[in-house]
């Protein structure tokens, strides 16, 4: 026994020198980049399925949209473009269009796309998704050859084309056997025509992708979610990283290439360090959104008071320390959204106006009832936005108290109309108006809108014949939004994602695209 | 010893019933619904309905836990909502780093703390001494998390020295495996190596006032062999206990560091499967995690009968 601990002693001081020797050897494996290529990202969320149909979760849409593609997408002013559609065409009646299909483009299991599996798909997104199951339960998508599939609705609707491009939850292309083997949970098996194939998915790990060899680009150049995408990487990892600090230490270190979601506060400590890069783009707006079915705010004048007593520029501030991180913007769509964009409601917006709020309040009938905000601390920017939001409503006179939970909590609790005022939250820049949850009284959102004139003229703007008379009724319905307030818009902001500096050809749109990007 | 193995396992079953009710009630009373996270921030509530049903989250909740009880006693801890994979399969799959971290940061706590005991016993009152304990206090004050950041900014983004974060599997090479862990592992291991250096401390110097090794002095016995083999092997026994008690809270200490270094471990599955309320998964870690703190307390136990001979005798 006593002999039996020497040598115990001595085992470990043997394995510890060899590891402290081959600890030391180790540092020379990272610069063997003749080989493969690899790209490891830390990201700061995990997908909560792969199914980019099931969730409307960005993780799923940043991670799958390198292996599935959709007949179309978005270039990067928002405007659609074909993918792997080789042309459409509307009707005149505007009640079909019919697809012309790209030849053969090869499926990550080596199968040749056919109409088939387009109409399977299709059909699939139109039963699944809240944009499929609104807008397109009356819709068909039937096969005419092998090379064309044609989309007939009972009624024309102007929208269409954009809501088969859009990116969240995109109306994408996998094999018919993939779809039907599919259950009520999603897809089990995950084949697309992308650029990039999926390995493996390490729940709580990482995502591994891998280059398509078969990838037949685009032979246009690339833009936004369109045009040519080529595949540099041969492997990408999605590596899971929900601490930020974690993912700031990494990519200064270099075990990361990429890392998103970068909190602002560490912005500028990384631009100063030239191993590093950071690209910020644009990512839709914060806002608060009003409980409209119960409480004070059911009430359209106590909306408009809290309307006219925030200051914009001080909540942005807070939440994103610079202005080269956020924007002061009124409208529901971006100035690049050269067709949509609209001035109207901008005399209401970021009114900063407490003596107007304080008489509107009034006017409401506010006796000091306590006000409950809904704000998490997962997300800092809707904290520390929810914070000022609070002492800006206090300083009109309103008493006010923050209800802070995990984000799970806050989904579950937003759609309780007992259990709050005023919750903040985010959304992405839409390609139409249509899309913003919280405009049709249909959707049922929390903060449960119901305004008849906003649901007319999202039906108009759906039908409308031109794109000259859709702007017209967005216009209005700009108008309309900042009367009724279904919410309030803070203003722009941007996400930080940090690159080391041989990364490049990183874009964005509605998250991170990361064909065509190289490593020197 | 049969007889004793069979009661103390015996005793899992109250133990696991208690388990069970409070993780289950824990589970239902906080707020947060699985089915509104996979969907998405922007579903509709009807959709959060649908799956709800379809999850089986609708059901009276006396029924979901007799049910799910039911299961857990034949060995069946249901299935995760987000992994679609049995949760004994999650558990054992993140079990593996865990355990990986948990031992590293025991060896390194034993090698560094047990020596460093050792001499401060021996030397009690010494400049060394002083040094030794001192350090030891700032080891049991400084959370492990601190710790953690501090070791991935100076040994990590400063010197390069080692990666700052991640995980790899044994199979991608022992060196490359144990390369991630040296960080996680100090972080976690000084507050067990201080206790450990402490406990070895007083427990040699109650030892080394002893009778028995007065005798062995007197009769001229080299002093290292003293130390080592007379009184060392004699104040084992409450280090062991301390070691073993540590090994608990490594598991359970491993959660943050795990957080911190980004390791896939039990932690992280249990704090990512309360984000996401995976009940499942929340349920069967921790009625597993309390099967294994029965089992280790059990073989400590077992242990103090191989180290002193005088414990396997009672027992008889």
């Amino acid at each position: 026994m006593k002999k039996n601990k020497f040598s115990f002693f001595a085992l470990i001081l043997v394995l510890v020198l060899a590891l402290a020797a081959c600890s030391s050897d180790g540092d020379s494996e990272g610069s063997n980049s003749d080989e493969k290529k690899e790209l490891q990202i830390a990201y700061n969320a995990q997908p909560p399925t792969l199914d980019p149909l099931i969730t409307t979760a960005v993780a799923t849409r940043d991670v799958m949209r390198n292996v599935y593609e959709s007949l179309l997408t978005l270039n990067k002013n928002f405007e659609i473009t074909p993918l792997l559609a080789e042309s459409y065409e509307q009707s005149e009646d505007g009640k079909t269009i019919t697809f012309k299909l790209r030849k053969d483009i090869k499926f990550h299991n080596g199968d040749v796309m056919t109409a088939d599996d387009v109409v399977a798909s299709m059909t699939r997104w139109a039963e699944t998704t809240s944009l499929g199951k609104t807008s397109f339960a009356d819709a068909t998508f039937s096969k005419v050859d092998e090379e064309t599939v044609i989309l007939e609705m009972k009624e024309p609707q102007f929208t269409v084309l954009h809501m088969l491009a859009d990116p969240g939850q995109a109306a994408v292309i996998a094999p018919k056997s993939t779809i039907e083997s599919a259950t009520a949970e999603g897809l089990t098996e995950f084949i697309g025509t992308g650029p990039y194939k999926l390995v493996e998915w390490k729940a709580d790990q990482y995502v591994h992708l891998a280059k398509f060899d078969d990838y037949q680009a685009i032979d246009e150049p690339a833009s936004g979610l369109g045009g040519k995408k080529e595949a540099f990487i041969d492997d990408i990892y999605f590596q899971f990283v929900t601490d930020a600090s974690t993912r700031l230490a990494g990519i200064q270190s270099g075990e990361y290439d990429i890392a998103n979601a970068i909190s602002f506060d560490n912005a500028e400590q990384l631009a100063s360090n030239s191993d590093v890069k950071n690209s910020i783009d644009h990512n839709g707006f914060n806002g608060v959104v009003f409980n409209k079915k119960a409480g004070l705010f059911d009430n359209v004048v106590a909306r408009q008071a809290v309307n006219a007593a925030l200051n914009e520029e001080a909540i942005l501030t807070a939440a994103f320390t610079s202005p080269d991180f956020y924007e002061l913007e009124h409208g529901l769509m971006i100035k690049e959204q050269t067709e949509w964009y609209s001035e109207a409601g901008k005399d209401q917006y970021n009114q900063n106006d407490p003596e107007k709020a304080k008489e509107l309040l009034k006017e409401a009938g506010y006796n000091g009832e306590e006000i409950v905000i809904l704000s998490t601390r997962d997300y800092e920017d809707h904290y520390n936005a929810a914070v000022v939001v609070q002492q800006q409503l206090e300083s009109i006179g309103m008493k006010v108290k923050l209800d802070i939970y995990d984000w799970a909590t806050v989904l579950q609790k937003r759609a309780d109309e007992t259990a709050y005022d005023i919750f903040v939250t985010g959304f992405p820049t839409e390609p139409i108006p249509n899309k913003y949850v919280f405009l049709a009284s249909s959707n049922e959102w929390p903060g449960w809108t119901n305004d008849p004139i906003i649901d007319d003229l999202l039906n108009k703007i759906n039908t409308a014949a031109s794109q000259e008379e859709a702007k017209q009724y967005f216009d209005a319905l700009q108008e309309e939004f900042y009367e009724y307030l279904p919410m309030i818009k803070f203003g722009n902001k941007t996400t930080i994602t940090t690159l080391r500096s041989n990364v490049e050809g990183m874009d964005f749109l509605q998250g991170i695209i990361l064909w065509n990007v190289d490593k020197k | 010893m049969k007889g004793y193995i069979l009661k103390r396992l015996l005793s899992l079953i109250p133990v696991l019933l208690v388990v069970a009710v409070v993780v289950f009630l824990l589970m239902h009373i906080t707020p947060g619904d699985p089915a509104a996270v996979i969907l998405g921030p922007e579903a509709s509530p009807e959709e959060v309905a649908e799956l709800r049903e379809e999850l089986g989250l609708n059901k009276p909740p006396i029924e979901q836990f007799i049910s799910w009880f039911g299961n857990v006693l034949q060995g069946d801890f249901g299935t995760s909502i987000f992994m679609k994979q049995p949760v004994s399969q999650a558990f054992f799959e993140h079990l593996g780093p865990t355990l990986s971290l948990a031992i590293m940061a025991q060896v390194l706590a034993i090698v560094v703390a047990i020596p460093l005991g050792v001499l401060a016993a021996k030397f009690r009152g010494s400049i060394l001494d002083q040094t030794f304990m001192g350090i030891s206090l700032l080891g049991i004050s400084v959370p492990s998390f601190l710790l953690g950041l501090f070791l991935i900014l100076l040994i990590g983004v400063e010197l390069k020295w080692l990666p700052v974060a991640g995980y790899k599997p044994i199979d991608a090479g022992l060196v490359n495996h144990i390369k991630y862990l040296i960080l996680p592992a100090i972080a976690l291991g000084s507050m067990q190596a201080a206790l450990i250096a402490r406990m070895t401390r007083s427990s040699m110097l109650d030892v080394l006032n002893a009778n028995y090794i007065k005798t062995a002095r007197s009769k001229g016995v080299k002093e290292t062999i003293i130390v080592i083999k007379h009184t060392l092997r004699n104040a084992f026994i409450p280090i062991l206990t301390i070691i073993g008690q540590t090994f608990g809270t490594l598991v359970a200490g491993a959660a943050v560091v795990e957080t911190v270094f980004n390791i896939p471990g039990i932690g992280q599955l249990i704090i990512n499967s309360v984000e996401r309320r995976d009940f499942a998964v929340i349920q069967g870690s921790v009625m597993l995690i309390a099967v294994s703190y029965v089992l280790i307390n059990l073989v400590i136990d077992l242990l103090y009968g191989v180290i002193d001979p005088r414990v396997r005798l009672g027992r008889k």
